[in-house]
């Protein structure tokens, strides 16, 4: 409950960050005064090499790190999902086949992947940024939707639906997956919580947002050279990421404690 | 089983016909699927039901009662025999007929709280049939439902709950609203109330009893407990370890049973008097598993017949009218003369 | 030295309310004796076996004021350690469903040689073991020294239930309950296992507690019963003397309601309605909504358990108003469907 408090907030946040960055996050306000300033009461969270308003930053890149997130795991989720669905349904060779596909996916460790799919790349854009996120994440959806499937489709009103005459599709989506949703909306949320530290750290080694695009990890990209003495360019976007991965696994644990309770 | 074997109801054309029909399920193990066994869960299950008949099917766990149930319906395919449906041969339809023949035959489940998807309102479980076939919709389909809610003795304003609202005997009834919505001909009812509770029981009992009367419906009803039967069936089918063991007109099998197994079921079958406990016939063992079934007559190790012998475990019975209308698989039982 | 419970009171603390499962119960079994408890669901009859031996977990509790005695002794009063005692030993219970109830990592006569190495602590491991085989034999499972060292999984349901039963007995324990033993089982196997326990409590001599909800199976094997509904106990005799001449219209409701091998395509006298919920039960007696003879007397005074003759007791009005048997103005049976209430 506190999680979805939270999480309520940095995502108003995030929404309304136009409104309430100071600066204009890209602005570069003063190359000689202002370059490379510790936290004070005009630049709250600092400035950067490039002399801009680090809280600005923040905030318009908690908007970035966040949309980006959540639509590439709507992406993995809608890909992942109808594929299980549809191995699952479907049984025998044809789940077989489809399966050993998605086993041979996951062998391959996703952080190396998306850095040799991105570093190949290029300066990739944000769009297809948030597809090859999505695109690489939806191997661990379609394993959990095949499971379910295949549980719920010896179910007696799944039979029932059968024998009344419905085909394959209409039981798959009418009666089969409304009841794998719950499961889904968990892992799905708790995705959410996993892209937003991928892309920051993506964005870290530079392979993700690309300047001068904000977002938290590309900030810290930004401080990377020293880290010690610029401080307040890792701190500050790495506490908007723990503040907000933590509230997000709580709001996902919490769901899953509902659906739990309402399943049985 | 040849023709002269086939046991047949009386004079009026068979609704439904059923002739050697078998399951089997390979049972795989092994990291490559190997085939280990099969499990023989029907073994050449043969009977007609002409309109208007309850056929009995009973026995215990493992004789294959639901998978003949559900092969009939094609709801499982099966491995090999025939299904004939008012002369049109189920197993030989494509799935555009089959679905259209659907609607002429429903089921009923045993477990109220699995046989209606907890994610559809009341409602809409049961105008999905309506739909599929198109026989109404909007308005029209909102009428039917709550038409049928009320026959089956719910309110109409249960339309809008959900499953889990509901207590078990009145799960039931909304699946037997479900099954109706299409305007079966014929209803498999799968233990219908072997999880209910005695008078809740009685109360879904009695509504298929009137219901087939004020619809003229034909059911196989499935079950275990031969009391449940004996208010429901015309005719009743033994079965065990996938075969008929025997299959009677009702009457006779409660009161002359020919096969050992029968009558050890009825004596079994508790019954609500103290004195009658003394004359139970007790079987020794238990059903052996259906992946592995005994020699010639799969009753055999169990059986208590006087003139069991070294026969009964080479050669498996066939279905033998004993008497007319009244047919039995056991070699040590003669065929009467029906002098009464 | 017999099982004594005197105003037993279990209830629940749910969100939706305080469901008084058991609300009032008292029982007595006594050696060499079988009580039948029967009642359908929700009547608190498992609750109630549960209770006796403190397995109830929160949000059940067991309200104060209620007693279970056994040699004197307050069960409900016992430590940790004396309960340990007493269960499996002095009282032990038998469960519905054996695949749930017996560790499937285990093999069966480890289960069961456990259960005395707790007990008795100073027995070796070849004792117990030889016990356990000992018990298992005496269960009628053929070959019970190779059969021991089966797995749960590798056996038949019928067996599982001996093994429960040869678990429940191992340590001679004066009190055996028993909930529903037979109902997961096919009806050939429930007859031997009813046998079986008929036979082991003639041979042992302890009290057994048996809840069921066939009433057939009370009349083969009980020699008292007791009813339950909503919570209470409605009327409790001899065997023979209440199947000859049952009296709460409950239990003659259950008793027509049971499909009879006898019938022959006909319907079944039901009882209407459903059983009331028990975060609410109704004031007066809870049967009255479904009873046809209620009347005025029974919406606003709670009967208590009448005597109808010295043994036989009925939760009922009638037993001291019985010319209101001639009137039936309650409920009347309805035809098609008999209406289901919500």
């Amino acid at each position: 409950m506190a999680g979805l408090v939270v999480l309520a907030a940095v995502v108003v946040t995030a929404a309304a960050a136009p409104l309430l960055a100071p600066y204009d996050p890209n602005a570069q306000l003063d190359i000689v005064a202002l370059k490379d300033q510790a936290p004070s009461l005009a630049h709250p969270f600092g400035t950067d090499p490039l002399s801009r308003d680090v809280l600005s930053r923040v905030l318009v890149g908690g908007r970035v790190s966040l949309a980006a997130a959540v639509l590439a795991v709507a992406i993995a989720t809608t890909v992942g999902a109808a594929y299980g669905a549809i191995s699952g349904y479907a049984g025998g060779k044809v789940d077989s086949i489809m399966m050993r596909v998605v086993d041979a996916c996951l062998a391959v460790p996703r952080v190396l992947l998306l850095i040799a799919v991105l570093a190949l790349w290029g300066r990739v854009a944000l769009g297809p940024l948030i597809l090859v996120l999505g695109l690489t994440g939806w191997f661990g959806v379609s394993r959990i939707v095949r499971a379910e499937v295949m549980a719920l489709k010896t179910r007696d009103w799944v039979a029932a639906a059968r024998a009344l005459g419905a085909g394959p599709g209409r039981t798959l989506f009418r009666h089969i997956i409304p009841n794998v949703i719950s499961p889904v909306i968990v892992s799905a949320t708790l995705a959410v919580a996993n892209i937003i530290t991928l892309e920051a750290g993506l964005s870290f080694l530079g392979l993700g947002v690309q300047p001068p695009q904000a977002s938290w990890g590309s900030i810290m990209q930004d401080g990377a050279g020293e880290v010690r003495a610029l401080w307040w360019l890792s701190v500050f976007p790495g506490l908007a990421i723990l503040v907000t991965v933590m509230a997000v696994n709580a709001v996902g644990d919490g769901l899953r404690a509902v659906v739990v309770a309402k399943d049985s | 089983m040849t023709a002269a074997h086939h046991p047949k109801a009386a004079a009026p054309p068979a609704l439904l016909s059923v002739q050697s029909l078998v399951k089997h399920f390979p049972v795989a193990r092994g990291v490559l699927g190997r085939h280990v066994s099969t499990v023989r869960a029907v073994n050449g299950v043969s009977f007609d039901l002409a309109s208007g008949e309850t056929l009995g099917l009973v026995g215990e766990s493992g004789c294959g009662k639901t998978t003949t149930g559900r092969a009939i319906l094609r709801l499982i395919e099966p491995t090999s025999g025939r299904v004939v449906f008012d002369g049109v041969d189920l197993l030989g339809l494509d799935p555009g007929a089959l679905r259209r023949m659907r609607r002429r035959m429903q089921i009923v489940f045993q477990d109220p709280y699995s046989s209606l998807n907890p994610r559809m309102t009341v409602g809409a479980a049961v105008r999905e049939g309506l739909t599929i076939h198109r026989l109404a919709e909007g308005a029209e389909a909102d009428a039917r439902v709550r038409r049928l809610l009320e026959e089956v003795g719910l309110r109409a304003e249960h339309a809008t709950r959900y499953p889990h609202e509901f207590s078990g005997g009145q799960r039931q009834r909304i699946g037997i609203a479900r099954a109706l919505s299409v305007e079966p001909d014929f209803i498999v009812c799968d233990e219908p109330v072997s999880a209910l509770d005695v008078s809740v029981q009685a109360q879904v009992i009695n509504l298929l009893y009137d219901l087939q009367r004020a619809r003229g419906l034909t059911y196989v009803f499935i079950a275990h407990d031969l009391s449940v039967v004996a208010h429901v069936a015309t005719r009743v089918a033994v079965m065990y370890l996938g075969r008929i063991v025997e299959l009677a007109p009702a009457a006779e099998v409660y009161e002359r049973p020919v096969m050992p197994y029968t009558k050890a079921l009825l004596s079994a079958v508790p019954v609500a008097d103290p004195r009658s406990a003394s004359r139970r016939i007790v079987l020794k063992g238990e059903v052996a598993s259906p992946a592995h079934p005994p020699a010639g007559c799969v009753f055999h190790p169990r059986c208590p017949h006087p003139l069991k012998d070294a026969t009964c475990a080479e050669i498996v019975p066939p279905l033998e009218e004993k008497a007319p209308g009244h047919w039995a698989a056991c070699i040590k039982e003669p065929i009467q003369d029906r002098a009464s | 030295m017999p099982l004594l419970i005197r105003n037993f009171r279990t209830s629940f603390y749910t969100d939706e309310g305080v469901a008084r499962a058991v609300d009032g119960v008292s029982l007595t079994v006594s050696p060499g004796e079988t009580l039948g408890v029967v009642g359908e669901s929700g009547c608190g009859k498992s609750v109630t076996a549960l209770s006796i031996l403190r397995l109830v977990r929160p949000p059940g509790k067991i309200e104060p004021g209620s007693t279970i005695e056994l040699d004197g002794q307050d069960v409900l009063a016992l430590d940790d350690a004396a309960l340990r005692h007493v269960r499996g030993n002095r009282i032990a219970m038998v469960f519905q469903e054996p695949m749930t109830a017996l560790n499937p990592v285990l093999t069966v006569g480890e289960q069961i040689a456990e259960v005395v190495r707790v007990h008795e602590p100073r027995a070796s491991r070849q004792e117990a073991w030889d016990r356990a085989v000992d018990m298992l034999d005496r269960m009628g499972i053929p070959g019970a020294a190779d059969r021991a060292h089966h797995y749960p999984h590798e056996l038949s349901g019928g067996t599982r239930q001996r093994v429960m039963i040869a678990m429940a007995l191992v340590m001679n324990p004066a009190v055996l309950i028993a909930d529903e033993p037979t109902t997961a089982l096919d009806v050939t196997v429930q007859a031997q296992i009813l046998e079986l326990l008929a036979d082991l409590q003639r041979r042992l001599g302890m009290a057994v507690l048996l809840i069921t909800h066939d009433l057939g199976v009370v009349a083969g094997v009980a020699t008292r019963v007791a009813v339950m509904y909503a919570g209470e106990i409605v009327e409790e005799a001899s065997v023979g003397d209440f199947f000859a001449r049952p009296h709460h219209p409950y239990a003659t409701g259950l008793l027509h309601a049971m499909p009879r091998l006898g019938a022959r395509r006909e319907r079944l006298e039901v009882i209407p309605g459903a059983v009331p919920s028990p975060t609410a039960w109704p004031d007066g007696c809870r049967f009255r909504a479904r009873c046809q003879f209620a009347w005025e007397r029974c919406a606003t005074e709670h009967p208590p358990l009448y005597h109808v003759t010295s043994e036989h007791t009925s939760r009922c009005h009638l037993a001291v108003e019985p010319e209101r048997r001639g009137s039936a103005n309650g409920p009347q049976r309805s035809r098609l469907g008999d209406r289901a209430s919500v």
